[in-house]
């Protein structure tokens, strides 16, 4: 705020009256999908419009974890492609993200579990996708701080291990991903408020923000947690998606202990060492839907229950920092990515949860070539909004998951 | 954030007692000449109002009543009634 040095994304422009392409929501897809649009499709003409401040939502609150060890056919190759990219923008954008693939170790405590992971192994390594079972003796070979013995509440069987998976920096990936796109000529307009699109005859028309309207034929709205509330506000289209508080927190800094991310479904709980040493730990999301993006001590306690009993070593140490962000959660744990359908230029990418950081560069890159060509790649194809009439949900997880957010 | 609920029966107690049941969606849609799209927006579709909705509660670790609230989803906090049924 008081430096003087200009931010790498541009000094501020005033807002045109027209545009070809306008994002509404400064996160992680909006600004991979305007890189995108430049880079592979020579649409430059493009405004990104965010009511605060890029990487105020998801893009700066969520804890950096990237894996493709997804559980269906549809979803992986997606992930996967993602996940391949992170060295690729490294080198392009001329920005370090700071990738660490240190691998995630996804824990698993009971019979049934160990199971339902070879399932998901079987379909990762048909993708090509490195991922395997072990055993308990060897995650602690992985992980000596592991608490392997049979005296907790859910001891640990075995685990499912995906080296190539791991950390990226996230504001890094904001930042570099802003000035990727401002280089080739993006504008991002930040303090900047969508209040409504206005359509005619089935076709988008304009976009009216806090600073004036802006003509334009495409409009994107990928607003993370906010955009079932936008979409439905602005247009009248009514989305599947519950929107949750989820929240994380870090523990003071400690030496180096954790060399991989390590989660556990039974726990609700997942926690990797940053490079500032700091133990940081995601928690499951709120059980009743609200905006809040406010923390609580329900989840404070639950985190260090659950951290002290599979990783014992950290009992007595102490949580620095916690906070909340939005996760918009889809009844088959899969976006929603969808265009020219309601009406012609509207374009929605959404419904991520709490995966949409490791899938933007994927998504980012398969939208803009949704927009540029009118033409639903591939790629895009299951993730229609029309599954839920059809009742071809996706199988994300093992157990169709009502949210009424119980799980 | 802290949530506290109103149950009918029991009156204000810890939000965490209850299970969330959904968004307030009407009657369920009767079955003649049934559309896949309305069963559809019936069962999986929602409002995600950012402000006052009207949803329901179960008093799960309670007396077990169904029953109706208003609360703004920006704050967690009850509210009398909707805007829209002022
Ligand atoms: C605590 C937490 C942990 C997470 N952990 C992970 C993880 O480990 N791995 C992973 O893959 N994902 C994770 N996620 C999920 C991920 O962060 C989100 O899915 C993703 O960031 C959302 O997409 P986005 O970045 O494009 O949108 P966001 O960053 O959420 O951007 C939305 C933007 O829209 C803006 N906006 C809202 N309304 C308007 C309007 N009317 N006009 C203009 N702009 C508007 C907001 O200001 C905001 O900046 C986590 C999320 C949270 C909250
Ligand atoms: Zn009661």
């Amino acid at each position: 705020m008081f430096s003087k040095q200009k931010p790498l994304w541009g000094k501020k422009k005033k807002l045109k009256s027209s545009y070809d392409v306008v994002l509404i929501g400064g996160g992680l897809h909006n600004l991979a999908t305007a890189y995108y649009l430049a880079k592979n499709h020579g649409v430059t003409d493009i405004a990104i419009i965010e009511k605060n401040f890029i990487g105020f939502g998801g893009a700066g609150r969520n804890t950096a974890i990237v894996r493709a060890n997804q559980r269906t056919q549809h979803n992986v190759p997606l992930y996967k492609e993602a996940l391949d990219l992170w060295p690729v923008l490294t080198k392009e954008l001329d920005y370090n993200l700071m990738f660490n693939n240190c691998g995630n170790l996804n824990l698993m405590h009971s019979e049934a579990a160990m199971k339902a992971a070879r399932t998901t192994i079987s379909t990762a390594q048909f993708h090509g996708v490195e991922s395997h079972l072990i055993d308990a003796k060897e995650a602690k070979e992985l992980v000596p701080a592991l608490n392997i013995s049979d005296d907790i509440t859910f001891p640990i069987h075995g685990a499912m291990f995906h080296p190539p998976g791991g950390i990226v920096r996230h504001d890094a990936v904001v930042w570099g991903l802003a000035k990727g796109a401002a280089e080739k000529g993006v504008e991002i307009h930040q303090q900047t408020e969508a209040l409504a699109v206005g359509t005619k005859n089935g076709k988008v028309t304009s976009v009216t923000t806090s600073e004036g309207v802006i003509n334009t034929k495409q409009v994107l709205i990928s607003a993370g947690g906010y955009s079932a509330g936008l979409i439905n506000g602005m247009l009248g289209i009514k989305l599947p998606i519950s929107v949750l508080t989820i929240q994380a927190m870090v523990t003071q800094p400690l030496k180096p202990l954790l060399n991989h991310v390590v989660s556990s479904g039974a726990y609700h709980c997942y926690a990797n060492q940053t490079l500032k040493g700091e133990i940081a730990t995601g928690a499951h999301m709120d059980p009743w839907p609200n905006y809040t993006n406010l923390s609580t001590a329900h989840f404070i306690k639950h985190q260090a229950e659950a951290l002290c009993e599979f990783l014992p070593c950290l009992k007595g140490v102490r949580f620095m920092r916690i906070w909340g962000g939005l996760a918009d959660m889809t009844p088959d744990m899969a976006p929603i990515l969808e265009g020219n359908n309601h009406f012609d230029g509207f374009f929605m990418n959404c419904g991520w949860g709490y995966f949409g950081f490791k899938s933007c560069s994927s998504a980012g890159k398969y939208m803009a070539e949704y927009m540029a060509t009118n033409h639903c790649p591939d790629m895009l194809k299951p993730f229609a909004l029309k599954r839920y009439e059809e009742h071809k949900l996706m199988g994300e997880t093992a157990a169709l998951v009502s949210y009424s957010p119980d799980n | 954030m802290a949530l506290t609920i109103t149950c009918p029966i029991c009156g204000k107690r810890n939000g965490y007692e209850f299970k969330f049941g959904g968004e307030e969606r009407g009657p369920r849609p009767d079955e003649k000449d049934l559309t896949p799209e309305a069963w559809c927006d019936y069962v999986h579709m929602n409002n995600c109002v950012a402000g006052v909705q009207k949803e329901w509660w179960f008093h799960r670790d309670g007396c077990g009543s169904w029953f109706t609230i208003h609360r703004d989803t920006t704050t967690n906090f009850e509210v009398e009634k909707a805007e829209a049924e002022k």
